[in-house]
């Protein structure tokens, strides 16, 4: 079998069940992969280039651990895209962090329950121009047709492999806000889209103060002239906007939620 | 297994509204202590317990000193702990009770009148006290992290408490006699457990965490921290131990001593996290808080000095004045210029910006003040510092009155920059969601 960066894992397994282990060998992210229902859910989600971002390592360390297996590897086909970027609709501009409501149903889940009922009580009684921002382990497919039944848009933005956000809103609010972003060639939208697939990715939600500043600016020296550093940041990091200024580095900053805060930074 | 969600996600910010009115008081506090100042030179030509310097002394230690910190950490605390401030309500009667009772307590002094008025400030200002601490153990209680800068506030802040309780007792001892000695032979016990048990605590366990940030250093040594904790801890102990059941004068070595030690550790410290600093280029801001925790040698110097007159059983007035000059004027005012523009522009940069920094280019935090004027009120700061102290400890009244010019033209300036970045108007993107 040729593999390729956008091959799904799911397939790999199919093909050869001895590249399981191969795989959890690359990293210990990749035990649940053992999960059956786990495997299922995120195996067919997930393609080489996504997992070798997951794990940290380069798409050759799969291509290595997968040839000794049969596999063939096609050096040539380019990942489809990089990084799962989460492009917000331009709606989500006009939406103070107040607006969207947060809802995280991994510990319903967790609790061995179905979080179904409880999402559909909290979507009724979300405000008119709110959003729903609901916090799940993994995509909530059968939601999204559910809710989109009922008028509701959607988008799934990927945290990482164990968080995945999805937003809900009504359609009929969007169109009016949109036109006024529209305008705005430098806003956020329009700078991930000028840097899509060219950016690299940091989370410093972990990190105690002052390591976020010394992660960024280490992440910042490494990146090339024409790419774009997309960082995850429980706060809109101040201190460090002044660095970037000094070194010629333009910003972007989303709140998506109280602590949850996004910053795309390119040279200016 | 389907974990992820160990990320806390309870740093929220401290709202500008809750640290913004501190952070004006404070400003407002140090122009009314200059203009006094420079109308009250004669006094300084006098003794420490004189009505005017008295006045001054309590306008510099808490309209200056103590609001503009309380401000900052309401601020800096939820930071550093990674924990929401318990309460916006406490901190706003904290500063309602401190705002009230400050002007209060100080007309008292000023009139050397210790009746109601001066009695009902002195006990607003415990319950602002009392009101801060609570939030700070309660928001510290909810964070499960130990931070030995955490730590240090704390501590402070108790020590503070018992500053102002003993002030209070003081104040009530004018009139009711509740105290075996009269107040002014405990001035030294009261005067010191505010400047080494709250300032020096409280300014080295924030500084030891600000400073190596603002210089963008990776040094972090908190063995060294926890030495110094001890080591003032232990100083102020003894200090108040031989103060009220001893009267030997070379006692006073040894809490002197351990001072020195923790002030040449906490220098050290400095000067490491700025010899390993990633930022080439350090900022004024930055340059005068360094400058600060060199200027915290002048009044230990001086100390010491006091101290050896005193076992020739000698009392030079001039000396203690320029003591007491050194540390609110000098040390506490130094830095306090410095961390301003160092919080307060990003603050204010947060307000106006966080939800407009997604529709396009935003202005640097930086522009928010001017460092030109900053830079005008550093030289008149300082050079009305260095006269000062020399005018009061030749009693030099003419070298006093320039001296005081200088440092109110800083104050004026000062007030400016910060009124420049609290009106701060979005520049850019006017168009936006509002």
């Amino acid at each position: 079998m040729i593999i390729c960066p956008n091959t799904k894992i799911s397939k790999i397994l199919k093909q050869n069940s001895d590249a399981l282990e191969a795989i959890i060998s690359i990293t210990p992210k990749f035990e649940k992969l053992r999960n059956p229902l786990l495997r299922k859910l995120m195996a067919a989600r997930t393609s080489i280039g996504m997992a070798s971002i997951i794990a940290g390592v380069s798409v050759e360390t799969f291509f290595e651990k997968l040839q000794p297996l049969g596999f063939e590897p096609d050096r040539e086909t380019e990942p489809e895209s990089n990084t799962e970027k989460p492009k917000l609709p331009a709606y989500f501009n006009s939406l103070s962090p107040q607006q969207i409501i947060e809802f995280d149903v991994r510990p319903i889940i967790n609790s061995g329950e179905d979080p179904l009922s409880s999402i559909v009580k909290k979507v009724k009684s979300i405000p008119q121009n709110c959003a729903l921002k609901i916090i799940n382990s993994f995509e909530p497919t059968p939601l999204i047709s559910l809710l989109k039944k009922q008028g509701f848009d959607s988008f799934v933005n990927k945290v990482d492999d164990e968080t995945v956000e999805a937003y809900f809103y009504k359609t009929g609010v969007a169109t009016v806000q949109l036109n006024e972003s529209e305008n705005n060639s430098e806003g956020w939208d329009e700078m991930i889209k000028r840097f899509e697939a060219k950016t690299e990715t940091v989370d410093v939600r972990q990190l105690e103060m002052p390591q976020p500043m010394m992660a960024i600016l280490a992440a910042l020296e490494k990146l090339p002239e024409d790419k774009a550093l997309f960082v995850y940041h429980k706060r809109i990091p101040v201190f460090l906007l002044p660095e970037l200024r000094e070194r010629k580095f333009d910003y972007r900053i989303k709140e998506t939620a109280p602590n949850e805060v996004h910053l795309l930074i390119f040279k200016d | 297994m389907l974990t992820g969600n160990s990320n806390t996600g309870l740093a929220k910010n401290t709202s500008y509204k809750v640290v913004l009115p501190f952070y004006l008081y404070a400003g407002i506090a140090l122009l009314i202590a200059t203009v006094l100042t420079l109308f009250s030179t004669p006094a300084f030509l006098q003794h420490y317990f004189y009505p005017n310097t008295l006045a001054i002394t309590h306008v510099m230690a808490l309209g200056w000193g103590t609001m503009m910190i309380l401000g900052a950490c309401h601020q800096l605390v939820p930071v550093l702990i990674e924990q929401k401030l318990y309460s916006d309500a406490l901190a706003y009667l904290s500063f309602f009770f401190a705002a009230i009772g400050i002007p209060l307590l100080i007309a008292g002094f000023y009139q050397f009148d210790f009746g109601w008025p001066a009695q009902i400030g002195a006990v607003f200002i415990n319950a602002a006290i009392i009101f801060y601490l609570i939030n700070m153990a309660i928001s510290m209680a909810k964070s499960k992290k130990e931070n030995v800068h955490a730590v240090f506030i704390f501590t402070a802040t108790l020590w503070l408490i018992i500053t102002t309780i003993a002030g209070l007792l003081l104040v009530y001892n004018f009139s009711y006699n509740i105290l075996s000695k009269d107040s002014l032979s405990y001035l030294p016990l009261h005067a010191h457990l505010g400047i080494i048990g709250w300032f020096l605590l409280l300014v080295i366990g924030v500084g030891s965490r600000l400073i190596p940030m603002f210089l963008i250093s990776k040094y972090s040594n908190n063995k060294i921290l926890w030495r110094i904790y001890f080591l003032i801890n232990f100083a102020l102990i003894s200090f108040i131990v031989f103060f009220l059941y001893f009267n030997i004068t070379a006692l006073y070595f040894i809490p002197l001593t351990a001072i020195a030690i923790a002030l040449f550790l906490f220098g050290s410290y400095c000067y490491k996290s700025y010899h390993e600093r990633i930022r080439k280029k350090v900022d004024n801001q930055v340059k005068i808080s360094l400058l600060s925790v060199f200027m915290m040698a002048f009044p230990l110097t001086f100390l010491l000095i006091v101290i050896c007159l005193l076992l020739f059983s000698v009392s030079n007035i001039p000396l203690i004045l320029t003591y007491g000059f050194c540390i609110f004027f000098g040390w506490i005012t130094a830095i306090i210029f410095g961390m301003t523009f160092k919080t307060l522009p990003f603050i204010i940069w947060n307000k106006v910006y966080h939800s407009k920094a997604g529709l396009g280019k935003t202005p640097n935090p930086k522009e928010l003040f001017s460092d030109k004027i900053f830079l005008v009120m550093e030289i008149s700061y300082l050079s009305g510092f260095i006269l000062f102290a020399g005018g009061v400890l030749i009693s030099n009244e003419i070298i006093l009155k320039i001296a005081a010019v200088l440092l109110l033209i800083a104050a004026v300036l000062y007030n400016g920059n910060v009124w420049r970045a609290v009106t701060h108007k979005p520049k850019s993107h006017e168009r936006n969601n509002q």
